[in-house]
C-alpha cells in the first residue's frame, strides 16, 4: 500500500519571479496549474505581508462604491487567490481601501537570483501559496529547491514546512536534478537560465556534482537581456524598462545566429537615427567567423514593408506617438486634453480609412504572404501599460475615466489601424506580449477594458529586437558552461556531459536563444579531430574516446553508486526513457553495489587517465515528448515536470512493491516521525 | 498571517548528540569546505581572487573569470604554501563556508536596495513608530543570525606539516575571535590523508599546487623530523609545460579562451586561424596567466603522462618513440600531437636534471610570468622520500615503505603512481614497497578533506576539540600543546 496517492501530492517550485505550484498529479503530467508571482506586499501591520496590493483611496467616491467593486469582484478566476483569503479587506466593508490586482508597485520580492533575501517574506509567500491551493490535511509536499540554497537553508525551509503546515511528509529536489528527471537523463549538463542568474550543473550517473558547479552566475538571465534592450533602445523616447521587458517576452524578439544578417531597411528614413547606432554596436557582427560556417542565408532578403504601403505609413505614425509616456500626461493633469486629441485623431483616421479602403483592398490582398519575423526590419508587439494603470489609480481616477482611456488606446492598437491591425494579429507571429503570466492570469489580462488589466498599445521596434543577447550574455554563459564541465571530477563523463546539454528556465525562452548558445559553444570550444592523428593507427580508438558510447567507460565507484542516488528514482527515471540511455548506465545502476566493489580493482590507477580532450561534439538533449500539454507550452519549466516525476516516484511508488531496492534507506522523503526524531537536519538524508 | 519563523527546536528535543562539525581544508590552489561525515566537500572555491582597481576584492569562480581590465588576480599564499596575506585568506575561508554551506553574510533585505519602494510621489511608505520599531527588531534578528553563521559549528582545519607556530596561532585566533566558533582543532594534511585511506602508519606523499610534501606517520602521530617539502608540484609542472611550449620549434602558442571569439579547424602544426576578441583595455597579465592555467590543466588531464618506468626517461627514449603521441588542440584552434614531450614535462619531478631549464633572461622579459626556479636534485620526489625515510627509526622503515600513500590533485598525472613505485623500489630494494593511490580522482583531490571529515565525525574525537572556554583561559598558545 503506497503511503500517498497521486492526487495528494503538492509540488511547489519557488523562483525569483514566478512560483509554480500544483496539487495532485494528473494521469498525464501537465504544466503547473498555479503560477503565482513571487512577491508579496507589505501589510499595514509591520512584519506581515499581503498577496495583493492594497492601496488607500485618495478620495472616497460619493456613491457607496458599486462602480469600483463590481469589476474587481467580477473577475471570474481570482487570479491572485485573495478572493478566498479572510485577511484581505473586502472592499465593501471599508471604503478607505481598495485591492489592486494589477499593480506591483512596492512589492517585496523575497527571492533574488534564486537566493532567499527576505525570509519573513519568503515564509509569507509560501503560506500564501499553501493557502491559495488549500490542500487537504494529508498532503505531502515536494519543494523544488534552488541550487544556491545552502544546506543550512534547506534545514530552515524544512523546519518551516513541518512546523507551520504540519505536513505529513516533505522532501526537496534540486532544480537541476528535477530537470534531468524530466529529460530522463542520468548524465546531463543542466543550464538553468533564470531571471537574473544562471545555474550550471553537471549530473553524472544521477549524482549531482557539487564540485565545480556554477551556481548563480550573475548577469546571465533574462534580466540581462532586458537591460541590453534598454541600452539599445534608450535613444528612443519612452522605451522604459517595462516596455523592454515585454518586448523581450514578445514573439518578435529573437536571438539570431551570429552569421545571420540582421535585416535593415534604409528606405524608412524617419527612424534611421534610432536603428543604425544600435545595429552598428551589435555583436551580431562582431563574432562572425570569416567566411566559414555560413549557413544558407537567403542572400537577397525581401525587404520589409516600404514607405508607400499601408503598413509603412501606419508604422511611421506609430513611431511618432507610439511609445510616448502617457502615464506622465495623466499625472500631469492633461488627460482630458489627451482624450480629446485622441478623439479627433480617431475621427480623422476613420475618415482616412474609409477613403483608403477601396484603394488598398487589392494591395492588402497581395501582401497576404507574410515575411517571417527575422526577415523584417521592423515589427510590432502589443504592450500593456501597467505604469499608466498605476498612475491613474493613484490619481484617484474613476473607473469611467479608465474606461475612456482604454477606448482611446484601443484606437491606437486595433481600432485605429483598422483592417491592418486585425491582419497583423493573424500573422505567423502571434502578437501577444503577455507570455509568462499564468493561464488564469492570462485570462484576466487578455480581457480588454478597464477591469484591472493594463492598457494595451502596439509598439513598433526595429532590428534592436534581435540583439537582446548581444551584451555578452552568451559568452559569459558559454564560458561558465565550459568551466563547469571541465571541472567535473568524473573526467570520463565529460564528453557525455557535452552531448547532453539541457537548457531550461524562462530566461532561455527568447526565440533562438538555445540555438545561439550552442552555436557560441561550438565556435569557441569544439575540438575538431586532429589531422595529425588520422594516420596514427596504433592509437586504439577506445583509448581516446571512452565516454562516447559508454561501452568502455569504467563503472562508477561504490561511493558514487551508493551515495546520493535513490535507486527507486533512478529505476523510475531510466525506465521512463530507455532509448536515451546507453547500456552502461543501466547496468551500472542496476548493479550499483556489486559493480562498485569490483570497479576499483579493475581500474586500479587509471580512472582519470585515458581520455582525450573534450568536447568533440556539443548537443542539446532531446526531451521525450510524452506529455502533449507540456509540448504545447515548451519545456522551459521542465524542472516542474521533473518534480512531478520525482513526486510520483518518491511518494507514491511503494518501496516494498519495487523490490525494496535500497531497503529502508531508499526512502526519498521525510515523514513527520522522521522529523520529530532527526530534526531539520534529517532532510539532508532525503533531499536530492 | 503570521510569518514569524517558528522556534528552532532545542538539540535535546530531537535527541541528536552528534556534533555537526565543519571541515575546512585550505590550500594554495583551492579551498575545500564541507560538513563532517560527508564524502566530498560541498564547497570548493579557488584560492585565487580578484582585486579591482577600487581595492575591492572579489571571490569565487563566478567573479574571477570575467575579463576585466582593472582586475588583478592574486593569491594570498606564498610559494611555500603558507599564508602571506592573512586578512584576505581569512575572508576567503569564511567565504568558502558561508557561500555554500551556511548561507552568506548578506546585507539585510531592508538595506540591500532590492526592496526599496521606488516611487517618489505615490505610496511612499510611511515610517510610523511601529514599523520602524519592527524594522529595528528584524534587523537585530538578522544581524544575530549572521553572527551565528559560523558560531554554530565546531571547526576542524588543516595545515601543512611545516606550518610555523605563529601561523598556527594566527589561524586559531581567526577561528575563535573573528568567527566565534564554539570549538576548534588543527590537523596536518598528511595525517588526514592517511586517515582518509584508513591508515595510521604511512608515508604520505602529497603533490599539491605549490608544494609536494612527504610526511611520515607512526600510529597516527606525525614524525616531525621526517617531514620534507619541495616546490616540485603542479605549479612547477605548469611552468615546465610553458617552457616546453616556448622551446619547441616553432613555439606552441598558448592563448587562453577569453581571447578567442571563434576558431576554425586548421591542420596539425599550422598556425591558428581564429577570430580574437578585441578589448579596448586588455585584462591584466595576472589574469591572462590565470586563464592560461585553465588551458594547461586541460593539457595535463589529456596529454601529460609520467614515464611509468622502470628506469628514467632518458634511458628509454627508444621505447617512448613507440608509444602513440597524443593530440591537443589549443583554444585558438592550433593543434598538434605530443610524443616524447608529454613524458618529458613530468620527468623533472623525478629527475631534476631532466627538467626544462628556465628560459634565458633575455626572453624572460617578454614573459615575466615564468619563474626562474631551477630545481635542485634534493627536491625530486624520490629523493624527498629517501630523506624522509632515512630520518625515521630503522624499525619503522618497512612499515612506512609498505604504505606510501599518494595523494593531492597533482598526483593525478597519468602513470605517476607507477613511476613512483618503480623509483622507490629501485631506491629501497630490500623491504617491500607499495604505493597506495586511491582509484578515484575525488579521493586523491580531496584526500586531506575526506580524512578530516572522517576524523571530525568520530565520537572519540570530541574530547580533542579546543573549546572556546579553553581558548579564553589559555590563549592561542594552546594550539601548540593540543594539536600535534
Amino acid at each position: 500500500m503506497p503511503p500517498f496517492r497521486d492526487d495528494q501530492i503538492f509540488i511547489i517550485a519557488p523562483g525569483s519571479e514566478t512560483t509554480l505550484a500544483q496539487l495532485g498529479l494528473p494521469e498525464s503530467f501537465t504544466p503547473a496549474r498555479y503560477r503565482l508571482r513571487s512577491r508579496m506586499f507589505r501589510a499595514e501591520k509591520a512584519g506581515e505581508y499581503e498577496p495583493i496590493k492594497i492601496r488607500r483611496k485618495e478620495k472616497a467616491p460619493p456613491a457607496p462604491t458599486p462602480a469600483p467593486t463590481a469589476p474587481v469582484n467580477g473577475l471570474a478566476p481570482a487570479p491572485n487567490g485573495a478572493g478566498s483569503k479572510p485577511e484581505t479587506t473586502a472592499p465593501n466593508d471599508d471604503d478607505e481601501w481598495e485591492e489592486d490586482r494589477v499593480s506591483e508597485e512596492g512589492a517585496v520580492w523575497p527571492i533574488r537570483g534564486g537566493k532567499v533575501v527576505d525570509w519573513p517574506c519568503f515564509y509569507a509567500l509560501m503560506t500564501h501559496v499553501y493557502n491559495y491551493v488549500n490542500p487537504p490535511f494529508h498532503t505531502p509536499i515536494l519543494l523544488v529547491s534552488q541550487p544556491v540554497w545552502t544546506p543550512k537553508e534547506h534545514e530552515k525551509v524544512t523546519q518551516f514546512f513541518f512546523e507551520k503546515f504540519k505536513v505529513p511528509a516533505f522532501t526537496m529536489v534540486d532544480s537541476a536534478m528535477a530537470a534531468s528527471y524530466a529529460y530522463g537523463l542520468t548524465t546531463a549538463t543542466v543550464v538553468d537560465v533564470g531571471l537574473s542568474k544562471a545555474d550550471i550543473t553537471c549530473i553524472s550517473d544521477s549524482v549531482l556534482q557539487d564540485i565545480g558547479r556554477s551556481i548563480a552566475v550573475p548577469d546571465c538571465g533574462g534580466e540581462a537581456m532586458t537591460e541590453r534592450l534598454m541600452e539599445l533602445l534608450n535613444l528612443r523616447k519612452g522605451f522604459t524598462r517595462e516596455v523592454c521587458e515585454q518586448l523581450k517576452k514578445s514573439n518578435i524578439c529573437e536571438v539570431l545566429p551570429s552569421d545571420f544578417d540582421i535585416p535593415t531597411n534604409d528606405s524608412v528614413g524617419g527612424d534611421a537615427h534610432s536603428a543604425n547606432p544600435a545595429a552598428a554596436a551589435s555583436t551580431g557582427a562582431d563574432g562572425v567567423p570569416p567566411g566559414k560556417r555560413k549557413q544558407s542565408v537567403v542572400a537577397d532578403l525581401p525587404r520589409g514593408p516600404g514607405p508607400n504601403t499601408q503598413v509603412g505609413e501606419e508604422k511611421k505614425l506609430e513611431d511618432e506617438e507610439g511609445v510616448l509616456d502617457i502615464a506622465s500626461i495623466v499625472t500631469g493633469g492633461n488627460m482630458s486634453e489627451y482624450l480629446a486629441q485622441k478623439e479627433r485623431e480617431k475621427q480623422e483616421k476613420a475618415a482616412a480609412r474609409q477613403a483608403k479602403k477601396a484603394g488598398t483592398a487589392g494591395a492588402a490582398a497581395a501582401r497576404i504572404i507574410r515575411l517571417p519575423n527575422n526577415k523584417r526590419t521592423r515589427n510590432t508587439f502589443v504592450y500593456e501599460d501597467f505604469a499608466l494603470h498605476d498612475a491613474m489609480k493613484k490619481a484617484g481616477m474613476s473607473n469611467q475615466n479608465m474606461a475612456d482611456m482604454q477606448s482611446a488606446m484601443d484606437f491606437d492598437s486595433s481600432g485605429g489601424t483598422g483592417p491592418n491591425a486585425a491582419k497583423r494579429q493573424k500573422t505567423p507571429e502571434p502578437q501577444s506580449a503577455v507570455s509568462d503570466k499564468p493561464p488564469p492570469d492570462a485570462e484576466l489580462l487578455a480581457s480588454p477594458g478597464s477591469n484591472g488589466s493594463g492598457f494595451r498599445r502596439e509598439i513598433e521596434v526595429g532590428p534592436e529586437r534581435f540583439q537582446a543577447a548581444s551584451g555578452g550574455i552568451l559568452d559569459r554563459l558559454a564560458d561558465a558552461i565550459h568551466r563547469t564541465i571541465q571541472s567535473c571530477i568524473d573526467v570520463h563523463r565529460r564528453s557525455e556531459l557535452w552531448e547532453n546539454l539541457v537548457v531550461v528556465g524562462n530566461g532561455a525562452k527568447v526565440r533562438g536563444f538555445k540555438e545561439a548558445l550552442v552555436e557560441v559553444l561550438m565556435r569557441k570550444f569544439l575540438v575538431s579531430p586532429s589531422s595529425a592523428t588520422m594516420f596514427v593507427s596504433e592509437l586504439p580508438s577506445r583509448m581516446s574516446t571512452p565516454g562516447g558510447t559508454g561501452t568502455s567507460t569504467p563503472l562508477p565507484l561504490s561511493h558514487h553508486g551508493g551515495g546520493g542516488v535513490n535507486p527507486l528514482l533512478l529505476a523510475a527515471t531510466t525506465a521512463q526513457n530507455p532509448g536515451l540511455l546507453h547500456p552502461g548506465g543501466v547496468s551500472s545502476s542496476a548493479s550499483a553495489s556489486a559493480s562498485g566493489l569490483l570497479a576499483p580493482q579493475q581500474h586500479p590507477h587509471s580512472m582519470h587517465s585515458s581520455h582525450a580532450q573534450t568536447p568533440t561534439s556539443i548537443k542539446l538533449a532531446k526531451i521525450p515528448e510524452y506529455f502533449p500539454e507540456w509540448k504545447e507550452v515548451g519545456y522551459e519549466e521542465a524542472q516542474f515536470l521533473g518534480a512531478q516525476v520525482a513526486g510520483r516516484v518518491l511518494f507514491v511508488v511503494d518501496p516494498a512493491a519495487s523490490g525494496g531496492a535500497g531497503g529502508g534507506g531508499s526512502k526519498g522523503y521525510m515523514s513527520r516521525t522522521d522529523y520529530n526524531e532527526q530534526g531539520p537536519g534529517g532532510v539532508h538524508e532525503v533531499c536530492l | 498571517m503570521t510569518s514569524v519563523p517558528p522556534q528552532i527546536p532545542l538539540k535535546e528535543e530531537y535527541g541528536g548528540d552528534e556534533i555537526n562539525a565543519l571541515v575546512l581544508d585550505p590550500g594554495s590552489h583551492s579551498i575545500r569546505a564541507g560538513f563532517a561525515g560527508e564524502d566530498t566537500p560541498k564547497s570548493v572555491v579557488p584560492t585565487h581572487y580578484g582585486v579591482l582597481s577600487s581595492g575591492h576584492h572579489v571571490y569565487g569562480e563566478n567573479a574571477i573569470h570575467i575579463p576585466n581590465a582593472d582586475m588583478e588576480i592574486r593569491n594570498p599564499y606564498n610559494t611555500d604554501g603558507l599564508v602571506e596575506d592573512w586578512d584576505t585568506a581569512a575572508k576567503m575561508w569564511e567565504y568558502s563556508i558561508t557561500s555554500r554551506l551556511t548561507g552568506a553574510r548578506q546585507t539585510p533585505p531592508s538595506r540591500n536596495g532590492l526592496n526599496v519602494v521606488k516611487d517618489g510621489e505615490g505610496d511612499v511608505e510611511m515610517e510610523t513608530d511601529e514599523t520602524s520599531k519592527a524594522k529595528a527588531e528584524t534587523e537585530k534578528m538578522e544581524e544575530e543570525e549572521r553572527d551565528r553563521a559560523l558560531a554554530e559549528y565546531p571547526l576542524l582545519m588543516t595545515e601543512p606539516a611545516w606550518n610555523p607556530v605563529k601561523a598556527r596561532e594566527k589561524t586559531m585566533e581567526v577561528a575563535m575571535e573573528e568567527w566565534d566558533v564554539p570549538a576548534f582543532f588543527l590537523a596536518k594534511t598528511g595525517q588526514l590523508a592517511a586517515y582518509g585511506n584508513g591508515k595510521a602508519t604511512a608515508l604520505v606523499v602529497d603533490v599539491g599546487h605549490y608544494n609536494t610534501s612527504v610526511t611520515a606517520l607512526w600510529e597516527g602521530m606525525v614524525l616531525r623530523k621526517s617531514t620534507t617539502h619541495s616546490p616540485l608540484a603542479s605549479s612547477f609542472l605548469s611552468d615546465q609545460i610553458r617552457r616546453m611550449f616556448t622551446t619547441t620549434t616553432p613555439p606552441v602558442p598558448l592563448t587562453p579562451y577569453y581571447l578567442i571569439a571563434s576558431k576554425i579547424p586548421v591542420d596539425a602544426g599550422h598556425p591558428a586561424s581564429a577570430t580574437y576578441t578585441n578589448f579596448s583595455s586588455p585584462p591584466s597579465p595576472s589574469f591572462r596567466r590565470f586563464e592560461e592555467d585553465r588551458v594547461l590543466t586541460a593539457f595535463k588531464e589529456s596529454v601529460v603522462s609520467a614515464w611509468p618506468g622502470p628506469g628514467r626517461l632518458e634511458a628509454n627514449l627508444e621505447a617512448v618513440k613507440l608509444t602513440p603521441p597524443r593530440p591537443f588542440e589549443m583554444p585558438d584552434g592550433w593543434n598538434n600531437v605530443f610524443g616524447a614531450e608529454r613524458y618529458k614535462v613530468v620527468e623533472g619531478l623525478f629527475d631534476t636534471k631532466a627538467a626544462y631549464p628556465p628560459p634565458p633572461s633575455s626572453t624572460s622579459s617578454s614573459s615575466p610570468s615564468q619563474s626562474q626556479y631551477t630545481p635542485k636534485s634534493d627536491d625530486s620526489i624520490p629523493s624527498m622520500i629517501h630523506r624522509s625515510v632515512n630520518a625515521c627509526d630503522v624499525d619503522a622503515r618497512p612499515a612506512l615503505l609498505g604504505n606510501i600513500i599518494l595523494t593531492g590533485a597533482g598526483s593525478l598525472i597519468e602513470k605517476l603512481p607507477e613511476r613512483l613505485q618503480s623509483d622507490v623500489q629501485a631506491m629501497f630494494p630490500n623491504p617491500r614497497v607499495r604505493v597506495i593511490a586511491a582509484g578515484g580522482s575525488v579521493e586523491r583531490k580531496f584526500g586531506a578533506w575526506i580524512g578530516g571529515s572522517v576524523l571530525a565525525s568520530l565520537g572519540t574525537f570530541h574530547q580533542m576539540w579546543i573549546s572556546r572556554e579553553e581558548y579564553a583561559e589559555f590563549g592561542a598558545g594552546l594550539v601548540e600543546r593540543r594539536c600535534k
